[in-house]
């Protein structure tokens, strides 16, 4: 509650804080989806934790990671939010989905049918979040050429068929992790000035949308980026 | 392989085909690339005899259960002669866990029955400290699971209360808590049960409870959603009352077979004494 509560007091007065101990001036949720194994948990783990481990432990239900990032000298918040995979965790993965302000949607470029769920991940996210959401598309385990069966080119094309961003990863040797999340984070940054351009009811100063789960605070002044 | 089965059964007639497939998987011929050749604990035991697999393999994990259990009663009850230090309560849920982890890894058991400690984010967000899954074979995906919340005696936790609020809370934790608020961690454990299905039960573990301070009881259900409709909220009273005025408790053995001959989409709930 407290966190929220600053960072939309932080909002109201146009970025510049009040003052005192608020350590952020935004905050993005973000949520990682795909089919169990891709590498979602390998993929957040080196990007908070810049570690690896080839165990595969695969996820119970929902976990979650934060991340501070900076932007323009300002403080960004990154909760990213790891879903489990596997089917049986529907339900309550994608009750999380709402108030998602981006996806790192991942498939596993040596896993054809991880590679055939995309399209259905892609209508989950049209189904459960909210419109404006911004979406990369990450074919994860380039490190393993040899074993590749998703061509870099079939990738790009699918994200330009759905309108996503897209990267080749590997959490194991740390390729483009970063990139994927930066990427992600100046796409919702565009997406919030554009609708600062765009939305009357911020250019005469007007926020009154209280920050909640389900209103993301895109009406709210963009993060001049 | 699928290829060069059809392969083969376009040469040959129907027949013949269907022999050379039985001889490719014939076990009279055993090879080691395809036969998993037995060993220590409990996949030799699934191989022979296979008369009494799944008996044996509900008596392996429950073997394991109890013994976690009595380790965790030895400190259950362990009383300082100054009265002035007591383990607290992660402490005794971390022994039930490490004792199980020891004991399932010796018996061979996780790539059957496995066992999953959350993170102290999934602990908030999902109410559970541990989920137990049946794993199914080739895919390993869980078939049963059940999702354990450990209870501890209410002047156990006040003391575990006292000290924590003099500790500072990491962020991701506030932000989990944040998340969690509307619900406590009984009924979000409930409801996150509810969400995957009958096939997966909560179990209210309770170190002590009110009338027998120094033995682990369980209730284990796949259907205390019905007692949401029922009662406003679930709270450990709530689920304490299963426990009263019994005389009959299950043994971990028998709560492992109930759920293994337990019919898909029937209700189950057992109280269990683990002590
Ligand atoms: N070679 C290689 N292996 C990877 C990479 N990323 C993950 N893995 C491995 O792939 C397996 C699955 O990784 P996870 O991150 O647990 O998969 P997940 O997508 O979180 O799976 P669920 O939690 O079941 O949804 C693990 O054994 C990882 O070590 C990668 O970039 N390269
Ligand atoms: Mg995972």
């Amino acid at each position: 509650m407290e966190l929220y509560g600053k960072m939309a007091a932080t909002q109201d007065v146009k970025g510049k804080g009040e003052g005192g101990d608020q350590n952020f001036d935004y905050m993005f949720k973000l949520l990682i989806i795909g089919n169990s194994s891709v590498g979602k948990t390998s993929f957040l783990f080196r990007y908070a934790d810049d570690a690896f481990t080839s165990a595969f432990v695969s996820t119970v239900g929902i976990d979650f990671k934060v991340k501070t990032v900076y932007k323009n000298d300002k403080r960004i918040k990154l909760q990213i939010w790891d879903t489990a995979g596997q089917e049986r965790y529907r339900t309550i993965t994608t009750a999380y989905y709402r108030g998602a302000m981006g996806f790192i949607l991942m498939y596993d470029i040596t896993n054809e049918e991880s590679f055939g769920a995309v399209q259905d991940w892609s209508t989950q996210i049209k189904t459960y979040s909210w419109d404006n959401a911004q979406v990369v598309l990450a074919g994860n385990k380039c490190d393993m050429e040899e074993e590749r069966v998703v061509s870099v080119d079939s990738g790009r094309l699918l994200a330009e068929q759905l309108g996503f961003e897209f990267f080749e990863t590997s959490a194991k040797d740390n390729i483009n992790v970063k990139q994927t999340f930066e990427r992600l984070v100046d796409l919702i940054c565009d997406k919030m000035s554009e609708s600062l351009d765009t939305d009357p009811a911020v250019t005469t100063g007007a926020p009154t949308t209280k920050l909640t789960d389900s209103a993301p605070p895109l009406q709210q002044p963009g993060c001049n980026c | 392989m699928g290829q060069k089965i059809s392969n083969t059964s376009s040469k040959r007639t129907q027949n013949s085909s269907f022999l050379s497939f039985l001889k490719r998987f014939s076990p009279q011929k055993p090879s080691l690339d395809k036969i998993v050749l037995p060993r220590k604990g409990v996949l030799a035991k699934l191989i022979t005899p296979p008369a009494n697999k799944s008996s044996d393999f509900t008596r392996i994990i429950s073997d394991c259960i109890s013994f976690a259990s009595t380790r965790t009663q030895e400190y259950l009850v362990f009383k300082d002669p100054e009265g002035k230090f007591q383990p607290s309560p992660q402490t005794l849920t971390q022994v039930f866990l490490m004792t199980y982890m020891t004991q399932s890894v010796n018996q061979d058991l996780t790539e059957a029955f496995n066992c999953t400690a959350m993170t102290p984010e999934q602990r908030i967000l999902l109410g559970a400290d541990w989920v137990w899954a049946i794993l199914e074979k080739p895919t390993k995906n869980p078939k049963i699971q059940i999702a354990v919340q450990v209870l501890h005696l209410p002047d156990r936790e006040e003391a575990e209360e006292r000290a924590a609020a003099r500790k500072p809370v990491s962020e991701s934790i506030q932000m989990a808590q944040m998340e969690s608020r509307n619900q406590n961690a009984y009924e979000r454990m409930v409801d996150f049960c509810t969400s995957i299905g009958k096939d997966c039960y909560a179990l209210f573990l309770f170190f002590g409870k009110r009338d027998d301070k120094e033995n682990i009881y369980g209730v284990l259900s796949n259907n205390f959603e019905a007692a949401v409709g029922k009662y406003d909220r679930i709270d450990r009273a709530l689920i304490e009352n299963f426990l009263k005025g019994l005389k009959y408790f299950h043994t971990p053995l028998g709560m492992m077979q109930a759920i293994f001959t337990k019919k898909t989409d029937e209700a189950l709930t057992l109280m269990i004494k683990f002590s």
